[in-house]
């Protein structure tokens, strides 16, 4: 069981919210970018012939004696694509692991507001779609498929996430869980930036945060194979620190930038509420 | 310091290998982690593309050097030389007289031997001999350490004199021409000269060890004209302080008494003490609380006596009560021919002095004694206190109806009736002779309770010293034996050990040991005869503890060419490379001059 009963309490109480109006094909319950029949007011708009005259607003014909039509926000489900990062760096410290109770989070929280959830899993250049579903009773399968899924592969992220963004017409919200851990992360997290916007979830080991690697190693890369010699001396660990915390910048500055929320998670028992938290700091839950 | 294998030195070329080694890059440890994106970024170069890097002296690789050399000089296997007593074929003369008792003299010369032959191999032959007054080969060309240990082990100090010159006869005696034969004599020297110095084939380790020693140097019979036994005992000090000694007799191992002696340094003490002990019996005298560095001397044995019977003649009127008395004196008869040793004239005329006599109221008086009446119904007043003679003789109800009133101013009167004397002591000629100047029938004297103590006293006293050493000799003097013949010879020996000779044994000659020799004979029916009783003491100049050099000539000999053997040092030097292994090992493994390394993996 991914998530356990109380943590599921919770998410039912949770809302997503997008930055963008989604477009989608069903009325739910998140702002569309057509105009609806809401009791939210959108705009006004010159009247044309065919236009509801119950829409047209008196008051600024009386005053303007222009005849201007109100226009109401249109509310349709909020088309969620849950993203989950299988590749092999994900099976270190717990990564894999936590990965899957935080895209589970995702996709409960969608299913209990009732917007359509579509599940995919990539593996470096592999893409998996999974089931989707626009009701919790769905819930059992996707849990099911992700709690199935293996970590292996690896390579370039960036073009498995491109073909995944333009697949399909409906544009909605992207969650992607990941360590990241590929060369071409900017680029990838760069092409993510259409839609209705999303999150990132970018889980890292505590291993990977605080380095317990002592001595002379030759390291090897789990996906590529790639191996580099390091002597683990105090100017290598400041380095790697460095690096390190250049990599989360960069990739929180490309997430904010193709108007994605990011959130660093470390793969604890912690991370589902720690996600929360953030989440709810950035107003992407309410 | 030479080697058996120099070329083994060769390997040493392996340190090339190893330093190489050392020199070439090491390869790290690959931990798979899951990208190497950030690490990329974190390397700092810290090698050149060559596989060499500038070597390092890490105290793992001098470690390794040492181990290595010490495996190096293992296989070339260093060796000294060294001259060993031991020889192709080498007699061990142990000297086990008495004096080699004296502070561990022998246990020392055995502890050297043993570790002599302890690396005994085909190439050496021991026998080993007991110099002892009869020297006797106790091992001949043993080659087995066991059983040389054994026959080393088996040896005992006695208490006779090292016939040490029998002994290089008889190791001489096992040489053989084709095996050079060393003697290697364990002695102190003893004190008997060798008859031909040098002895050449030997060598000599000598043991001079000494300490303080009271030994008991005479324990014999004294002369006693008294007729009782006598006891003499004479103890030396050769310690260098005064030393004060209590001395315990025993007869038959019964406590007889002690004696308080106080012996001056390098000085002697004597006493002759008188001792209720007859012919057979054993007396034993044992210093107490002497612990001295010669033990065997610190006590003695003797056995006593009998002389030979001595035939008594009754001359004169004689009466029955004199003929049961000297039937009842043991040592002493009236049976037989010959001439007669005691004369006892009973009245009658006085008969010529020319032996010991008994003079019992004669006619006539002796020369220096006058008698000028008779006395009548005389009872005894005086009896001499302290003499021997009279020693438990109660004469006080002695009534006598006549005797004669003698004179005799240089007689010694033993009792008397008033001014009457009774019984008188003298000597005349040079013969000693007892006076009773009463006729005994005539008195109660024969029903007297002392009457036959009184007469075998008289008897004792009138034959002189009655008892003797029974068969006492110095330790080592062989024992004569009178086998019977189908008989076998059985000797209890001083420890209680029991030796069952072989048929047709006419001496026992194992009598080193200082004590009491019993022999029995048993014949074919297995009844048990005794047979001599022999007592062998500590030969007193022994108990010195005299110590000299010996005049050797064995760095000359034949054997000395094959006593030089080469010893390896091969034990040590692997010890020494283990032990560097060992030490290798921990520091490689516990790296206590590097850092820990960590590694983690997924």
């Amino acid at each position: 069981m991914l998530l356990p009963a109380e943590l599921r309490g919770r998410l039912e109480r949770l809302s997503l919210v997008t930055r963008r109006r989604v477009i989608a094909q069903w009325a739910g319950r998140h702002r569309s970018r057509h105009k609806g029949e809401s009791l939210d007011f959108a705009d006004y708009r010159q009247y044309v012939p065919g236009d509801d005259f119950r829409r047209i607003d008196h008051n600024l014909w009386a005053r303007l004696g222009v005849l201007l039509v109100r226009q109401f926000e249109a509310e349709e489900e909020l088309p969620l694509r849950v993203v989950l990062d299988v590749s092999k760096s994900m099976g270190f410290y717990r990564k894999a692991e936590i990965g899957k109770v935080l895209a589970g989070m995702i996709v409960y929280l969608g299913l209990a507001g009732g917007d359509r959830v579509q599940v995919y899993a990539v593996g470096g250049t592999s893409l998996q779609v999974g089931p989707a579903g626009r009701h919790l009773s769905r819930w059992p399968q996707l849990e099911a498929w992700l709690e199935q899924l293996p970590t292996g592969g690896g390579g370039e992220l960036a073009p498995t996430l491109r073909k995944l963004v333009g697949e399909g017409t409906t544009r909605g919200a992207l969650i992607l869980v990941s360590d990241l851990l590929s060369p071409d992360f900017g680029s990838a997290l760069d092409g993510l930036g259409i839609g209705a916007g999303g999150i990132i979830l970018h889980v890292l080991g505590e291993e990977e945060l605080d380095p317990g690697l002592a001595g002379d190693l030759r390291l090897a890369d789990s996906e590529s194979g790639g191996e580099v010699e390091v002597s683990t001396s105090e100017e290598a660990m400041r380095r790697y620190r460095a690096a390190l915390e250049a990599f989360a910048t960069e990739a929180a500055a490309r997430a904010r930038r193709a108007g994605l929320d990011y959130v660093l998670v470390p793969a604890t028992d912690d991370a589902p509420m720690n996600v929360l938290s953030a989440l709810s700091r950035t107003e992407a839950l309410v | 310091m030479s080697f058996l294998i120099p070329a083994g030195f060769g390997l040493a070329a392996l340190a090339g290998p190893l330093i190489v080694l050392y020199m070439l890059r090491s390869r790290r440890p690959r931990v798979e982690v899951p990208s190497i994106m950030l690490w990329e970024k974190a390397e700092i170069p810290v090698s050149s593309a060559v596989p060499w890097q500038k070597l390092r002296w890490t105290p793992l690789l001098l470690l390794q050097l040492a181990v290595l050399a010490a495996f190096v000089l293992t296989l070339a296997r260093p060796f000294y030389r060294e001259r060993t007593l031991l020889g192709p074929h080498t007699a061990l003369v142990f000297d086990t007289s008495g004096s080699m008792g004296m502070a561990g003299r022998l246990e020392t010369a055995k502890t050297q031997a043993l570790s002599l032959v302890s690396d005994l191999s085909e190439a050496n032959q021991v026998s080993i001999i007991e110099a002892g007054p009869n020297p006797r080969v106790l091992l001949a060309f043993g080659r087995d350490p066991a059983l040389v240990t054994e026959a080393i082990n088996s040896l005992e100090a006695g208490g006779g004199v090292a016939d040490l010159s029998g002994a290089v006869r008889l190791a001489r005696g096992l040489a053989t021409p084709d095996r050079p034969t060393s003697v290697l004599l364990l002695t102190d020297g003893g004190s008997q000269p060798l008859p031909e110095e040098p002895v050449e084939g030997a060598e000599m380790l000598r043991y001079d060890d000494f300490g303080d020693n009271l030994a008991v140097a005479a324990w014999s019979l004294a002369p006693s004209t008294e007729g009782t036994t006598r006891a003499f005992l004479n103890l030396v000090n050769y310690g260098a302080e005064t030393r004060t000694v209590r001395a315990e007799m025993a007869v038959n191992d019964l406590p007889a008494g002690s004696i308080e002696l106080e012996v001056p340094a390098q000085g002697s003490a004597r006493e002759t003490t008188p001792i209720d002990a007859g012919p057979g019996d054993r007396l034993t005298v044992r210093l107490l609380d002497n612990a001295d560095s010669l033990p065997l001397d610190d006590s003695a044995t003797l056995i006593v006596g009998s002389a030979p019977e001595q035939l008594v003649s009754v001359l004169g009127e004689g009466s029955p009560f004199l003929e049961a008395l000297v039937d009842a004196v043991p040592g002493f008869t009236n049976q037989g021919e010959g001439t007669p040793a005691i004369v006892i004239s009973d009245g009658g005329p006085l008969p010529t002095i020319d032996r010991p006599t008994w003079l019992i109221a004669p006619e006539a008086t002796p020369e220096g004694v006058t008698a000028s009446q008779f006395a009548g119904n005389l009872a005894v007043t005086y009896q001499r206190p302290g003499e021997p003679i009279l020693d438990a003789v109660d004469l006080s109800g002695l009534v006598v109806g006549e005797a004669q009133v003698v004179v005799a101013p240089r007689w010694l009167t033993l009792v008397r009736a008033g001014d009457v004397p009774l019984i008188l002591l003298g000597e005349i000629n040079g013969q000693r002779v007892a006076y009773f100047t009463f006729d005994i029938t005539k008195s109660n004297l024969p029903v007297q309770v002392g009457f036959p103590i009184l007469g075998a006293r008289t008897l004792s006293w009138l034959a002189g010293a009655t008892s003797i050493n029974a068969s006492t000799d110095a330790a080592g003097t062989p024992i004569g034996l009178a086998t019977p013949a189908g008989s076998l010879a059985r000797v209890t020996m001083p420890g209680g050990e029991v030796r069952e000779l072989v048929e047709g044994s006419a001496q026992f000659a194992d009598t080193d040991q200082p004590g009491v020799y019993e022999v029995s004979y048993i014949d074919a029916e297995g009844a048990v005869t005794g047979g001599p009783v022999a007592v062998r003491t500590f030969v007193a100049d022994e108990s010195a503890g005299a110590s000299r050099d010996i005049a050797t000539t064995g760095a000359v000999t034949a054997a000395e060419e094959a006593s030089v053997r080469i010893r390896e040092w091969a034990p040590w030097v692997i010890a020494l490379a283990l032990a560097l292994m060992a030490i290798e090992w921990w520091v490689g493994h516990q790296r206590p001059f590097l850092p820990r390394r960590k590694v983690v993996t997924s």
